[in-house]
């Protein structure tokens, strides 16, 4: 039997006003299933960041609904949003964003210590979490110690490394080269067949999109097909 | 303004270096362009950047504003004070009096320079000390200067001029002028019935001709500051009061002309002056004091001093706004990478990016330097308000100083020139860093990758040069008494050096660590200092300035080096949940693990905390050290008494006064007498000096060596201080010297034959009266802490074989109970007739510990200054910090932080910053006094005491660390309210 995990009504998203206004969601409805991993594509400038903005919580929707494991966000202050996101959604962006300051076991078990997970267990979760991903050998090495492919691997592992309910990815191939990329997705895909969570990855890069089980088009903030 | 050297060079650099830019910025205008775009386009950055960079300047400027306050100061009553006694015959001892001499020799020094026409006229004077009780208004007054001097005589000298504006030749026979002091005091005016107390207890009755002004004639230059007020009667009556009959003890000398000429003239006239005495027996043991010159010659030097005070302890903040100039460019060049990247990628040279930043720097420098010079002026006006208002000094009116306010065009000229170089000078060396950049990396934003193994050579290299220089420095100024700065430069550059030389060898943290461990031992180990060093060093307070750099270089080479480790340190003793708080580890890891930009913030920090911390803990060390210096200057003793007159046998008057008797439960008198001192090898031979001696046969008197608790900084044998007594009792051949005899002594006491001599126990010294020409050779056996009784003490019979008897200084005790103020003010009216002064020893010090304590509030606000620097430097890093870490905030926002968690992070980060910073300064602070109390002058200063000055530090602590946090206030909730959404994005 299928969850329905996101669900949108109706989402607009309207940035400025007067002649300065741009509507970057357009009514946008939708319903995602737990377990999924939906590709979101289209061209630039259509919508897609802000699509994944307002959905996972990062950003407000200006009319409409979005609801996540049956939760409306917009009943949601900021503290409860940052409670939520810390235990039940997971990140992964183009340019990576991992602290630059820390190790990248340290940047793993952020998400846990910041979801109150005691720091032995935070500790060992990450290191196992990033051998998992073939970074065994690197787990102290600092972000610029390590190449683009591992870096996105260990934004990967700090994503999942909670087991969040909905893993939202930005461009999380952008910044690499064929292999990496070729890499990365195929890790996308097992993590999701793995674990079974629900992943929405907004992309321009067709082979990550075939990869996913279903592919949304998006133009002038709707989705087309 | 010409006629300075100083300023035409520093002009003149100007003027180059203006020509210089002149010359690049037409052969590279497209680096002049850019650079020129980099001011205007951000002009709040601008603002902000001048603001920062014109510490410096502003610090230069206000040191010498109050240097040339403090000199108009000095020279205007210097002026008054001398009146027209441009030069003054005679023979004073440093307690202030003259040796009389016979009026013959006024006869005959006027008829030898009768030539001599730039002498407008000499007159010959009583110049002493009497009491005034004026029957009219019911007021006594001891201790006022008397100045006997004949109408006739004195007229060149010029006129007297009453309240009331009348011109007055001179006293009239048997009467007396008052200056507007001594009226004060006495609460006189013309035509009061007056009585005069000389050397005898017999009074002279008297009127009071005029009250006139202490301006030129109305003054003489007697005590200065903290005296009573002068009473100018004519000779006759001063010889009579003075019992000098047939006597004078001063010739007052006036050159012809205005002040400039009066001036000028002093050196040829004192030569005249010289060459006449020189042919006159009975002038023996008399000198020239050129009063004019000596006076405007020691208020310069005043002005300097205080210059010089101020501009050596704003090193430390200069050093910081270098450091924050540095810091600002860093983080320029680290914002602009990926532009300067692109520049570099269509062809512009390396170099051509130098001067765009060497042009942007100067209309920096330009700017910085010109606001810093005004502001500088401000803060000077400030400083002399709180001199004149805040801090009171004895016998100034409060608001001299602020009249007073001066800057000349020097100070502007010298602080602008001086400014704009060191601003400059710091942001070449900051740019050509910066342009250093790899294209690639630049444009990529790509870290920089660790220094090669040659690199590490080369700094070995480097290391190598630096320690062979240290070693050859070291070498050639660790012994004898060079400037101590010297050794420990050269001890210095061999620790920095060796540190360079092991990076190349191990690991970078062992090396430099060690390196800055080495550098705060060092820098801040006194007794290291003294055993390797010896006590024989000189050097002011400019060592303080080496040795705090040395340390907090050291301390900050520790934290460099070991940040990471302090950060994992802590947050393992705070403890399991502060481990696992993900605020803290994200807090302190970015200090910790970007340690170049922290350690510049933390020097900032260090540097100022640094200063301010040694000067409080100056104070309190000093205020801490009131008991024992107390008890080393009063020997025991409530009181110090002197009278006009000698008084007989003051301990059976005291005890037959049923008035006065219950307020002391003892008196001890002593023989006072002046003598010449002739010490084997002091150049300027004979020394005026005094002597004293407690008389034999009473009982009162031979308690003085037995009772008495002075004590020795040295002793012949290093016997005991009672040792020391009971021989000087007996022996008609020993003596013991006040401290100013000491060679580490800072008693920079002097009197019209030179400065002071020193002695050591063993060493002898030929004492001579210069009244009898009796003489006696005695060898000293111990040099005393004390220095408030100044001279020489010797046996009853030295003190008899010189001709001395007369009982004229007193040490007196409190009686158990008894108030010191009424005792003494009982005192002082029961022995009125003798001229008794009777002065509480504590009151003297605390009134000294008081001056050093507004003193240093004074250099405390200044230095304060300095945190200005730290606190726009912790600024503009968190400034910097919220651009940099964009998406970082945001991913830890989407990753579950709060924005109230992203703002803890933000102030916890920077309070861990401020906190080191202040925590590196604090104890180096507190060292480098500990350190300073452990050195033979301050032991001989009785300033030996430690103390922490725990109010003081609280102040500091709260006013660095809250002034800092409302700095980065607003970029931390700049930070905490970026939305996630945006914050995430790849673009900043």
């Amino acid at each position: 039997m299928t969850e329905t995990v996101v669900v949108g009504k109706d989402v607009w998203k309207v940035y400025g006003s007067g002649e300065t206004e741009v509507t970057a969601l357009q009514g946008i409805n939708i319903a995602i299933q737990r377990g999924e991993m939906l590709a979101v594509m289209g061209p630039s400038g259509c919508g897609k960041t802000t699509f994944l903005n307002c959905f996972s919580g990062l950003d407000e929707v200006t009319r409409g609904q979005v609801t996540l494991e049956g939760v409306d966000l917009h009943s949601m202050d900021d503290r409860t949003k940052s409670e939520y996101r810390a235990r039940r959604v997971g990140f992964v962006f183009q340019a990576y964003n991992l602290l630059p300051v820390l190790s990248a076991t340290e940047n793993v078990e952020m998400p846990l210590l910041i979801a109150g997970v005691p720091g032995r267990e935070a500790r060992a979760r990450a290191r196992a979490m990033l051998t998992e991903l073939g970074l065994g050998e690197r787990l102290d090495r600092r972000p610029a110690e390590l190449s683009g492919g591992q870096q996105q691997r260990v934004s990967l592992a700090r994503a999942l490394v909670g087991r969040p309910a909905i893993v939202w990815a930005d461009e999380p191939t952008g910044n690499l080269d064929d292999e990496d990329s070729r890499q990365v997705t195929s890790l996308l895909r097992q993590l999701n067949q793995t674990y079974g969570q629900t992943m929405v990855v907004v992309t321009h890069d067709a082979t990550v999109a075939s990869s996913c089980d279903r592919t949304l088009r998006m133009r002038d903030g709707q989705f087309v097909s | 303004m010409a006629t300075n050297p100083v300023v035409g060079a520093l002009l003149l650099v100007l003027l180059v270096v203006a020509v210089v830019l002149l010359v690049l910025a037409v052969r590279h205008r497209l680096a002049f362009r850019i650079g020129l775009r980099n001011v205007y386009r951000a002009r709040g950055r601008t603002v902000l950047l001048v603001l920062g960079l014109l510490v410096a300047t502003t610090i230069v400027s206000g040191s010498l504003a109050v240097g040339d306050t403090i000199t108009q100061v000095n020279v205007h009553y210097t002026v008054l004070g001398v009146g027209l006694n441009d030069e003054i015959v005679g023979n004073q001892s440093p307690s202030g009096t003259y040796t009389p001499f016979p009026y013959s020799v006024f006869t005959a020094l006027s008829a030898g320079t009768a030539g001599d026409s730039s002498i407008a006229g000499m007159a010959p004077e009583v110049v002493s000390r009497f009491s005034l009780f004026d029957r009219t208004s019911g007021v006594p007054q001891t201790n006022l200067y008397l100045v006997g001097v004949n109408g006739n005589q004195s007229r060149q000298l010029g006129n007297f001029v009453a309240d009331n504006g009348t011109s007055i030749p001179g006293p009239a026979p048997g009467e007396v002028l008052l200056d507007d002091l001594a009226a004060s005091e006495l609460n006189a005016s013309a035509g009061d019935s007056v009585l005069l107390y000389g050397v005898s207890a017999t009074p002279t009755p008297s009127v009071v001709q005029a009250v006139v002004q202490d301006n030129l004639r109305g003054a003489f230059p007697t005590g200065g500051v903290g005296d009573f007020g002068t009473g100018f009667v004519d000779l006759a009556l001063g010889q009579r009061l003075a019992n000098l009959s047939g006597s004078i003890n001063v010739v007052s000398v006036t050159n012809v002309g205005d002040q400039a000429n009066r001036l000028a003239l002093a050196l040829s006239v004192s030569a005249t002056l010289n060459a006449t005495l020189a042919g006159l027996p009975a002038a023996r043991g008399l000198t020239v004091d050129q009063v004019l010159v000596g006076g405007l010659e020691t208020a310069d030097s005043a002005g300097s001093s205080i210059s010089t005070l101020f501009l050596v302890l704003g090193l430390f903040s200069i050093v910081a706004g270098a450091m924050l100039i540095i810091g600002i460019f860093v983080l320029l060049a680290e914002e602009r990478k990926g532009e300067m990247g692109v520049l570099r990628a269509i062809g512009l040279q390396g170099r051509e990016l130098v001067y765009s930043y060497l042009f942007e720097g100067a209309v920096y420098s330009a700017g910085s330097a010109l606001a810093g010079t005004f502001l500088g002026v401000g803060v000077g006006y400030g400083l002399a308000y709180a001199f004149g208002v805040l801090y009171r000094i004895p016998g100034l009116p409060a608001d001299a100083i602020l009249d007073s306010f001066t800057v000349t065009t020097e100070t502007l000229v010298i602080a602008y020139v001086v400014g704009f170089l060191l601003t400059l000078v710091t942001v070449l060396v900051a740019s050509r860093r910066a342009s250093r950049l790899n294209i690639v990396r630049a444009i990529r934003d790509l870290p920089e990758p660790p220094p090669t193994l040659r690199a590490y050579t080369y700094l070995a290299y480097v290391g190598g040069a630096s320690a062979v220089l240290g070693a050859l420095l070291y070498a050639t100024t660790y012994q004898g008494a060079s400037d101590l700065s010297y050794p420990i430069l050269g001890g210095t550059l061999v620790i920095v050096g060796l540190g360079l030389i092991a990076c190349r060898f191990v690991q970078n943290r062992l090396a430099f660590s060690a390196a800055g461990a080495g550098l705060v031992v060092w820098g801040g180990l006194e007794p290291l200092h003294r055993a390797l060093l010896g006590t024989a060093h000189g050097g002011g307070i400019f060592i303080v300035f080496v040795e705090g750099i040395v340390m907090v270089t050291g301390a900050l080479l520790l934290y460099a080096f070991n940040s990471s480790a302090l950060a994992t340190a802590i947050l393992r003793v705070a403890g399991g949940r502060a481990q696992r708080a993900p605020v803290a580890r994200i807090a302190l890891s970015y200090p910790s693990r970007r340690p170049a930009r922290t350690t510049i913030s933390l020097a900032i920090f260090a540097l100022v905390v640094f200063t301010l911390v040694g000067i409080a803990a100056t104070g309190a060390t000093v205020d801490a050290s009131l008991g024992a210096t107390l008890q080393s200057e009063s020997g025991g003793y409530t009181f110090v008494a002197y009278s006009a007159t000698a008084v007989p046998d003051l301990p059976e008057l005291v005890a037959a006064n049923t008035t006065v008797a219950p307020y002391f439960s003892h008196v001890v008198p002593l023989v006072f007498g002046g003598v010449y001192v002739n010490v084997s090898g002091y150049a300027a031979n004979p020394y005026s000096d005094d002597i004293y001696s407690a008389p034999t046969g009473g009982a009162a008197s031979s308690s003085f060596y037995s009772t008495n608790q002075f004590t020795f900084t040295a002793t012949a044998g290093g016997v005991s201080a009672s040792q020391v007594f009971a021989e000087l009792s007996s022996d008609p051949g020993v003596a013991i010297v006040d401290n100013s005899y000491s060679p580490v002594s800072n008693n920079l006491a002097t009197s019209s034959s030179g400065p002071h001599p020193t002695v050591a126990p063993g060493d002898t010294m030929l004492l001579t009266n210069p009244l009898n020409g009796n003489s006696t050779r005695v060898t000293v056996i111990g040099v005393m802490t004390q220095s408030l009784v100044s001279g020489v003490f010797v046996s009853p019979p030295t003190a008899a074989t010189l001709g001395y008897s007369q009982e004229k200084v007193f040490f007196l005790t409190l009686a158990p109970g008894a108030s010191a103020t009424r005792a003494a003010q009982v005192a002082k009216a029961a022995f009125f007739p003798y001229g008794l002064v009777v002065l509480n020893i504590a009151d003297l010090l605390a009134s000294s510990i008081a001056s050093t304590e507004g003193a240093i509030g004074l250099l405390q606000i200044f230095v304060g200054l300095g945190l200005a620097v730290g606190i726009a430097a912790m600024g503009i890093v968190a400034l910097r910090a919220v651009v940099e870490r964009r998406r970082e905030i945001g991913m830890v926002r989407a990753n579950g932080f709060t924005s109230r968690m992203v703002l803890r992070a933000f102030f916890l980060e920077y309070s861990f910053v401020a906190l080191v910073g202040i925590a590196i300064g604090t104890g180096l602070g507190l060292l480098i006094v500990w350190d300073l109390t452990q050195s033979a002058s301050a032991t001989s200063a009785g300033v030996s005491t430690f103390a922490v000055p725990w109010l003081n530090l609280a102040l500091i602590l709260v006013v660095a660390y809250g002034l800092s946090m409302l700095a980065v206030a607003e970029p931390c909730l700049r930070a905490a309210h970026l939305p996630p959404a945006e914050a995430v994005r790849p673009t900043e």
